[in-house]
């Protein structure tokens, strides 16, 4: 068996009584692109810190290559990072902000030239070679400040939400801009970002961090279809939860009866469940028809509202119970004028795609 | 009307919204220009019309050591000061504000206790008796007390203590204007402690370094009372000389002369202020 | 990581050790004048024989220090006053007016702070021997008063900078006058900008040493005039008594400008 590349080894980080981090354990292998998913405050910045050496962490190992980071200083460990700020250097120019790591490291100049110009190719701003940072805009800055941490060739490449400061349409670009670099460089990169739209983009692979551990960590397709947990079904694309209760399980399959009293058969059972046990039944908004389907479930629901976004439909549906549901089906299979506000409708689901979760 | 037409409403003839700097104006006016142009109109009038009294003025050398004494006590006063309160402002710039607070404190009181208080507690301490030197040649540094008072150290120690605040507050405000996820990018890129000091704090510091160490240098050169009292004859500095040839030698043509030079040198380095940080800020201790 | 407080590692001790040296240095001389005033030693002996409150009462019993105090108090309030007054309208002007030349103004306004006070001293001295103000209360109070005034504009000005123009403005569409705005809504909007100005410029005055040297007559003496003749006489412990009872004034003053800003600011 080879070694990780980088092993995050039992990494605890408690501030007082506050614990922020309870022993992560991951392994990275050399050129992925891990992305540490999770809403603020759940751990995954301390955790990047950790590797940066911003913050100790309390007790728990990082090594790159089998050898420990942890007394190593930062400006030691040759690792580059991108930050959530634009923190280049304001009184040096672009060149120079790039240029700047392999100053301090006292390369030749003719290699220092050269390696500001391959840089800055990367980044598509040769143009701007001369420019200060205050003017460039946001997205160019996070560009120059992607080319200063890769002028060294660090083997690992920090991303302490890189984007957040940007609006929609620059993050879409710089998205396709670092999977792009990623591609061509070959460096294994640490992303750090709330938004799991970003993160489905770019990982390999998601660490989804709750409260200080690491709820799934696998591909996104992985969290997405199979998700471990209620938090991660629900942090992961858009879901609808109804409450349940769950009858029995049968050969993998469960049956449960919904609040308005509908029974719903053929639910995979990814948990174990007691008899009449309080759960709760998440079916995605995509995997809901307005058309009857063979072999799907279907809900009896009252249509409250709906809109057209051009590649689909939106509906609001709102069972017998009380219960809303966002319903979100593909337009070719919505009949244009069937989803007007009416009560009395049916909607249909593959129960094959809804998870159960325990209440 | 609209809040915006109402923000546009003027006084009788006046441009809009100078009205109420008119008492103001008419004070520093009446009661500050006219006296300053009239005392400098009098270093060319005063015995008679002529450039005699700058002649007299640059033409001795007593009066040329004067000016000497007081660039290099300015300097020195510089220098010394910001050495000393560029570590202070660095560490109260990041540290816990409760620790911090006692610290801004006992700045904000020496900077508040009357000037002469001060300047006579330094009188005391540093006389020949006094606490430092007895403190000296009690721990056997030294065997004779050191002149410490009526020269130029003494000085030099009177007006670092004074001028000390008026450095820390606004460098300060300054570094904490440094986002320190930069000094954290600066150290991931490689740079060691000392190469991230030299070219990335220092650097960015260097504005509100200038700016602090210009306010000091300007002040210094006009300051009379501490270098009055703490000063000895033989270095006089420029402000002491101007009031000992206006009082005592009643010499109003070359005390005014002398209050030209004092006044060009000090607006030509405020204009240099100004440019440095914007009329705004200045005063930012306030 | 130089300006993280936690990542500095052993350069954090050498400049917290630093920064406390510093601190004590700025702390000695008001200590140590506070501790001799109640000394017993005529010559100002450290640390002193014994302990005691002649000098206290010797300072206490002799009426021209306590004329000179009172002179002192009456020129500082009045020129406070005035400077506060004069700043304030000259602040609305500085911040809000739409004119040519407010930078100009404000420079101009602010310079009696950045001039040397021996230059002013000796100007206004000039000024008031030909028209006969020198030595007098209102002679005394117009220079202080300059002096005084960017005192109080500076903080007043920057108050007002941070108050939202459009606050002032719904009063007005509510139907406020604009007077009324100004007065009901405006000022205390910005009154600790105003309490720091009356504290400052009642210092400026309170504590200015050279205009008052010119100034002054054998009956008109503001505090510090009194100081400065004792100094230059002998080092009489007298003057550490009345250091120390300055020093008093000034932490009251501190205290009190904490406190207030503290009630005002809620």
């Amino acid at each position: 068996m080879t070694l990780p590349f980088l092993s995050i080894r039992a990494v605890r980080k408690a501030f007082g009584a506050f614990v922020a981090v309870h022993d992560v354990t991951i392994d990275v292998p050399k050129g992925e692109f891990l992305t540490f998913l999770g809403p603020s405050g759940s751990g995954k910045s301390t955790t990047l810190y950790a590797i940066a050496g911003f913050q100790d962490p309390t007790s728990g190992d990082v090594l790159l290559e089998d050898k420990s980071l942890l007394l190593v200083p930062s400006h030691r460990r040759n690792i580059g990072m991108v930050f959530q700020r634009y923190t280049l250097f304001p009184h040096l120019s672009v060149a120079e902000n790039v240029a700047f790591p392999l100053r301090v490291r006292r390369r030749p100049d003719a290699e220092v030239k050269r390696k500001v110009a391959d840089m800055l190719a990367l980044v598509r701003l040769e143009k701007f070679a001369d420019r200060y940072p205050g003017a460039l805009s946001g997205g160019q800055q996070q560009r120059v400040a992607l080319a200063r941490a890769l002028a060294y060739d660090p083997p690992i490449l920090l991303m302490d939400e890189p984007l957040s400061a940007l609006d929609k349409k620059l993050r879409q670009e710089i998205q396709t801009e670092i999977r792009r670099i990623h591609r061509e460089t070959g460096v294994t990169i640490l992303y750090v970002t709330h938004d799991q739209e970003e993160a489905l983009h770019l990982s390999d692979r998601i660490a989804l961090f709750k409260e200080g551990r690491i709820e799934q960590i696998g591909t996104g397709e992985d969290l997405y279809l199979r998700p471990a947990s209620e938090f991660v079904a629900g942090f992961i694309g858009n879901s609808n939860f109804l409450p349940a209760e769950h009858l029995e399980t049968e050969n993998g399959t469960a049956k449960v009866r919904l609040a308005d009293g509908s029974i719903i058969k053929g639910v995979k059972a990814t948990h174990a469940l007691g008899r009449g046990q309080k759960a709760r039944l998440m079916v995605r908004p995509e995997a809901f028809r307005l058309t009857p389907v063979p072999g799907n479930a279907s809900l009896a629901v009252e249509i409250v509202d709906t809109a057209f976004f051009g590649d689909r439909r939106r509906v609001v549906a709102r069972t017998g119970s009380g219960d809303e549901i966002d319903v979100r089906p593909t337009s070719d299979t919505a009949e244009p004028g069937g989803a007007d506000a009416a009560s009395g409708r049916q909607i249909f689901f593959d129960p094959a795609t809804a998870f159960l979760f325990p209440a | 009307m609209t809040a915006n037409a109402l923000r546009r409403q003027s006084f009788a003839g006046l441009p809009a919204g100078s009205g109420g700097a008119l008492p103001a104006l008419t004070l520093v006016g009446l009661f500050f220009i006219v006296p300053v142009v009239a005392l400098l109109l009098r270093s060319v009038t005063d015995p008679e019309p002529g450039l005699q009294n700058y002649a007299a003025l640059f033409g001795s050398g007593t009066y040329v050591r004067v000016f000497f004494n007081t660039f290099l006590v300015a300097a020195v006063v510089t220098a010394v000061t910001i050495l000393v309160a560029f570590p202070v402002a660095w560490m109260l710039a990041i540290m816990p504000p409760a620790l911090g607070s006692i610290v801004f404190g006992i700045i904000i009181l020496s900077m508040w206790t009357n000037l002469l208080t001060r300047t006579y507690a330094w009188m005391v301490l540093l006389q020949r008796t006094g606490v430092i030197n007895r403190a000296l040649m009690g721990l056997g540094v030294i065997h004779e007390p050191l002149p410490l008072i009526n020269n130029l150290t003494g000085v030099t120690i009177g007006m670092v203590y004074i001028m000390l605040p008026f450095m820390i507050l606004p460098l300060v405000g300054s570094l904490r204007a440094i986002d320190p996820m930069t000094l954290r990018a600066a150290a991931l890129c490689g740079a060691s402690p000392l190469q991230a000091f030299r070219r990335i704090l220092l650097p960015l510091s260097l504005p509100g370094i200038a700016a602090g160490g210009l306010m000091v240098f300007v002040m210094s050169l006009g300051y009379f009372v501490t270098p009055a009292l703490l000063g000895g004859t033989s270095n006089m500095m420029l402000a002491e000389m101007i009031a000992q040839t206006v009082q005592s030698l009643l010499n109003w043509g070359l005390g005014s002369a002398a209050a030209f030079v004092l006044l060009a040198v000090t607006m030509a380095l405020y204009a240099i202020q100004l440019r440095l940080v914007g009329a705004k800020r200045l005063g930012g201790g306030l | 990581m130089l300006l993280d407080y936690d990542r500095l590692g052993w350069l954090r001790a050498a400049l917290a050790g630093f920064t406390a040296l510093v601190a004590a240095f700025l702390l000695l001389p008001v200590v140590f004048i506070v501790l001799l005033s109640f000394g017993s030693s005529r010559w100002l002996a450290f640390p002193p024989p014994g302990w005691t409150l002649k000098w206290y009462q010797e300072l206490l019993a002799d009426p021209a220090w306590i004329d000179a105090a009172l002179t002192s108090a009456k020129i500082a309030a009045m020129a406070a006053i005035l400077a506060v007054l004069i700043g304030l309208l000259a602040s609305f002007s500085l911040v809000r007016g739409e004119f040519r030349g407010r930078q100009l103004l404000r420079g101009l306004l602010l310079t009696p702070m950045v001039l040397p006070v021996v230059v002013f001293a000796i100007a206004i001295y000039a000024f008031f021997l030909r028209i006969g103000l020198a030595g007098t209360t209102t002679g005394f109070v117009i220079a202080h008063t300059i002096l005084a005034l960017p005192f109080a504009i500076i903080p007043i000005a920057t108050a007002l900078e941070g108050f939202d123009k459009s606050i002032e403005d719904a009063a007005i569409v509510c139907g406020a006058s604009p007077l009324q705005a100004r007065l009901r809504i405006t000022l205390p909007s910005i009154r600790i900008g105003i309490f720091s100005a009356a504290i400052f410029s009642f210092l400026a005055s309170w504590d200015e040493v050279v205009v008052a040297i010119f100034m002054a007559s054998p009956t008109l003496q503001t505090l510090p005039v009194k100081i400065w003749g004792s100094l230059r006489a002998d080092l009489s412990p007298v003057v550490a008594a009345a250091s120390s009872l300055l020093v008093g004034l000034t932490l009251a003053l501190m205290i009190v400008t904490a406190l207030l800003r503290r009630r005002l600011s809620r």
